[in-house]
């Protein structure tokens, strides 16, 4: 993580606003200047690092604030439809904050820090409003930026809408609510025979 | 089944070294011929039904079947950028695994590359010390090879034959299959010998697809050739017959036992013959030498946990190490009588070593299948396997040797597809609609058997029973490179023929060792200067000593070793025992 500097970042994030500005069309725009953005980096809500003492107590990695905004970011990458429920109705969150909770790696801790903190923070900058209480198009406006560039790993905020997607698809795909009501998924079973073309290409049509 | 107590102040008709696919066939045969049989295994006897839990669902599980955070297996790219011994560098995770340990459920039954430390050119090197070893997790394809792969010398001009032909090992596979159930259908290839299968498996709609397009272009698709009972087997009652219980696309352990494994299949069945004592947690360190005669004495081991050392003393030893394990005991065991090594004179041992190129492949989607309700694709050992058709009838001018392609297709318990780009409500119905449509195959191809491609040992490093490491001189060479590039564009053309639709095409060939099927390190053949073993695997220079595992291969071929293994052992042991009562060893 040694690229995690804040202000070369923003300056890199400018010059990506930009790009993705011409993929989004320019409702998203116009810049902010950077003072304007730091200004308001300082007074984002910044997820406080847990004390070692304080981690041991209450076994969280993530502050109730943040497992909200993990909430609201997980059900804007898989939303709930006529099909089935999201990832909130899986409680993909809670999933991800064990997963945090228990890891080692301090890089990936740092990483989902730095990450909440930019996504709330592209939130403000886009629509003046953090992300939990943006609307559902303005939600899925900051993903689309960071969806649509997601080959800009050199940035935090991608990198973090990567690792996010990664563990939400993890969580909601192993639930219940993945398996059972949103695949159908038939396997797992025990069969009196296999099953073959033959046996569903009828049934299946 | 009656655990036996090994005896250490006894000396057996025979003392087996590992408790694989190769030393459970040999304490089997052994046993049944009435020797007094000695079995040690380095691992521990693991609850194997708790380990592997077929049917855990995933959010039943604590790590949704992930490796539990405090322990690390080790990647495509760390294998690929880190250099062995691979401990340096992890030391966040209590326990190091190897690829294959990457679920909770194979965690335990993979060693810990911290504590088999080894050195050399790069090597994803797989073990499994627990009773049974790499065959509680093998993928259970079990193929036979034909006389296109024994008498390859004389086809192409490379290597050496085997010093047997398809017509001796023949009558084996079939003692195999009987014994212990496999699954497949007659396809009558001269390149891939049928085996006495049960019953079949079925493909599924995107598979017969592939099938029928194949077929026009004069290749051939067969199910899954799996060493797996389907109808059951009356004589073992350690074992149930396959009835699709779990996720079986989870390939790694079969919990009813249906597939086989070597403790169900060989080991409890011989402990009933009460001729054979099981001491696991025997690290063997060295194979002992008469000083007078030069034979095999017996062996020395250090015990897993206790540390302690032990010798124990047979008329016979028989080492089913493993490919590599076997090699490293052979060179382990100097004397005066032996200075390079056991059974070493040629020089041989170690070298030769080959295996199994794998990586390129090709994943697709049927597009009529795409949106279709979910169909149950799986409970089956596997999907298909596509037969060799390189060098058979023409000569390919670019590379010797074959391959084959495992693949599959249809709905798995976590889909494919999540891949796909995006987010949202059309990414969830994306992964939704193709959930079944996804058809993929990855080849497995011929490395050629080299002199220059070796293992010895390393001068420095050792183990955590101080057993000195072994160092690796192996690299893919050009025939194996040019090979995987042809793997790579006939995997496009065939499922483009057959009309999918390509999501990716893989060229990338995974390291060396990936394919876990590491052969020929103690080569059999007729001449003792350049041969370890004759043709019943015994080693021309110690009589009483048989080395009954894959390191007996004189080239990999590209069909899947296990069921060969099993079946040369028991041809092995057959003429060992003979001998033994002959009083020729």
């Amino acid at each position: 993580m040694s690229t995690n500097d804040p202000i070369d970042l923003r300056q890199d994030r400018r010059q990506w606003l930009k790009t993705s500005a011409t993929v989004l069309g320019a409702t998203l725009l116009p810049l902010p200047a950077v003072a304007a953005e730091r200004s308001q980096a300082e007074t984002a809500p910044a997820a406080p690092e847990a004390k070692p003492a304080e981690a041991k107590s209450t076994a969280r990695f993530l502050t109730p604030a943040q497992h909200t905004l993990v909430d609201e970011l997980s059900e804007t990458i898989i939303p709930a439809d006529t099909h089935s429920g999201g990832a909130k109705a899986a409680k993909v969150a809670d999933y991800i904050e064990q997963v945090l909770h228990e890891s080692f790696d301090d890089s990936q801790k740092a990483l989902w820090r730095e990450g909440l903190r930019l996504v709330d923070l592209m939130s403000r900058h886009y629509s003046s409003k953090s992300f939990v209480d943006a609307s559902q198009e303005e939600r899925v406006a900051v993903l689309t930026v960071l969806s649509n560039n997601d080959h800009m790993t050199d940035l935090p905020e991608v990198r973090f809408f990567i690792e996010i997607k990664r563990l939400t698809v993890r969580g909601y795909y192993t639930s219940k609510m993945g398996i059972h009501d949103e695949l159908e998924y038939k396997g797992n079973r025990i069969l009196q025979e296999f099953v073959g073309c033959d046996d569903q290409g009828p049934a299946s049509s | 089944m009656v655990e036996s107590e090994a005896n250490l102040t006894k000396t057996y008709d025979a003392i087996v070294i590992g408790s694989g696919a190769a030393g459970g066939m040999a304490a089997h045969v052994l046993t049944s011929h009435g020797l007094q049989v000695l079995l040690l295994e380095a691992g521990k006897k693991l609850p194997i039904e708790r380990e592997l839990r077929s049917m855990e669902w995933p959010y039943d599980n604590p790590y949704r079947g992930s490796l539990p955070p405090d322990q690390h297996s080790l990647t495509f790219n760390e294998y690929t950028i880190r250099n062995p011994p691979y401990g340096p560098g992890f030391e966040k995770a209590k326990h190091l695994k190897s690829y294959v340990g990457n679920t909770d459920y194979m965690k335990n039954i993979v060693v810990d590359e911290r504590e088999n430390p080894f050195t050399g050119t790069n090597y994803a090197w797989v073990r499994a010390r627990c009773l049974g070893g790499k065959t509680n997790i093998w993928g259970r394809l079990a193929l036979r090879l034909s006389d296109y792969d024994f008498k390859a010398k004389s086809r192409d001009g490379y290597g050496e034959n085997w010093p047997i032909s398809y017509s001796d090992i023949a009558p084996y596979y079939d003692k195999v299959d009987l014994y212990l159930g496999i699954t497949g259908v007659k396809e009558n290839l001269p390149y891939l010998p049928d085996s006495i299968f049960q019953r079949p498996t079925k493909l599924n709609c995107a598979e017969v697809t592939l099938k029928e397009s194949l077929a026009k272009m004069g290749r051939v698709l067969t199910q899954y050739r799996a060493g797996v009972t389907t109808d059951g087997l009356k004589h073992n009652k350690y074992r149930s017959r396959c009835y699709g219980r779990g996720a079986c696309e989870r390939k790694g352990g079969c919990d009813i036992h249906a597939a086989f494994d070597s403790p169900t299949g060989l080991i409890y069945p011989a402990m009933d013959t009460g001729n054979l004592a099981l001491r696991t947690n025997a690290v063997v360190s060295e194979i002992t030498v008469d000083p007078k005669t030069g034979k095999a004495s017996g062996v020395r081991f250090i015990d897993n946990q206790t540390m302690k050392d032990y010798a124990v003393r047979a008329k016979v030893v028989v080492l089913a190490a493993s490919t590599l394990e076997s090699a490293r005991l052979l060179l382990l065991s100097k004397s005066r009588l032996h200075p390079n090594g056991l059974a070493n004179s040629s020089g041989h041992v170690g070298h030769n070593f080959c295996e199994h190129i794998m990586g390129p492949g090709v994943t697709g989607r049927a597009k009529n299948l795409i949106g279709k309700p979910p169909t149950l694709d799986d409970g089956r050992p596997g999907g298909f396997y596509l037969t060799r058709f390189r060098n058979l009838a023409d000569k390919h001018p670019k590379f010797i040797r074959g391959y084959g392609f495992e693949g599959g297709s249809g709905s798995t318990m976590f889909p494919h597809g999540t891949d796909t780009p995006g987010f949202g409500a059309s990414f969830k119905e994306e992964v939704r609609k193709n959930q079944g449509a996804f058809i993929s195959m990855g080849a497995f191809g011929e490395v050629l058997a080299r002199y220059e491609n070796y293992v010895d040992l390393d001068s420095v490093v050792k183990d955590k029973w101080g057993i000195p490491a072994l160092r690796f001189h192996y690299k893919f060479g050009d025939n194996e490179h040019r090979m995987a590039e042809d793997m790579k564009e006939t995997a496009q053309e065939m499922f483009e023929a057959a009309g999918f639709e390509i999501v990716h095409v893989r060229s990338r060939v995974l390291t060396e060792g990936w394919s876990i099927h590491e052969l020929g390190t103690a080569r059999m053949g007729s001449d003792p200067k350049t041969s370890v073993l004759n043709q019943f695997q015994q080693s021309h220079d110690v009589k009483n000593l048989f080395v009954v595992d894959g390191s007996a291969f004189v080239n990999a071929s590209c069909q899947n070793p296990t069921w060969t293994i099993m079946s040369l052992c028991w041809r092995s042991c057959d003429y060992l025992a003979d001998e033994f009562k002959k009083g020729n060893l």
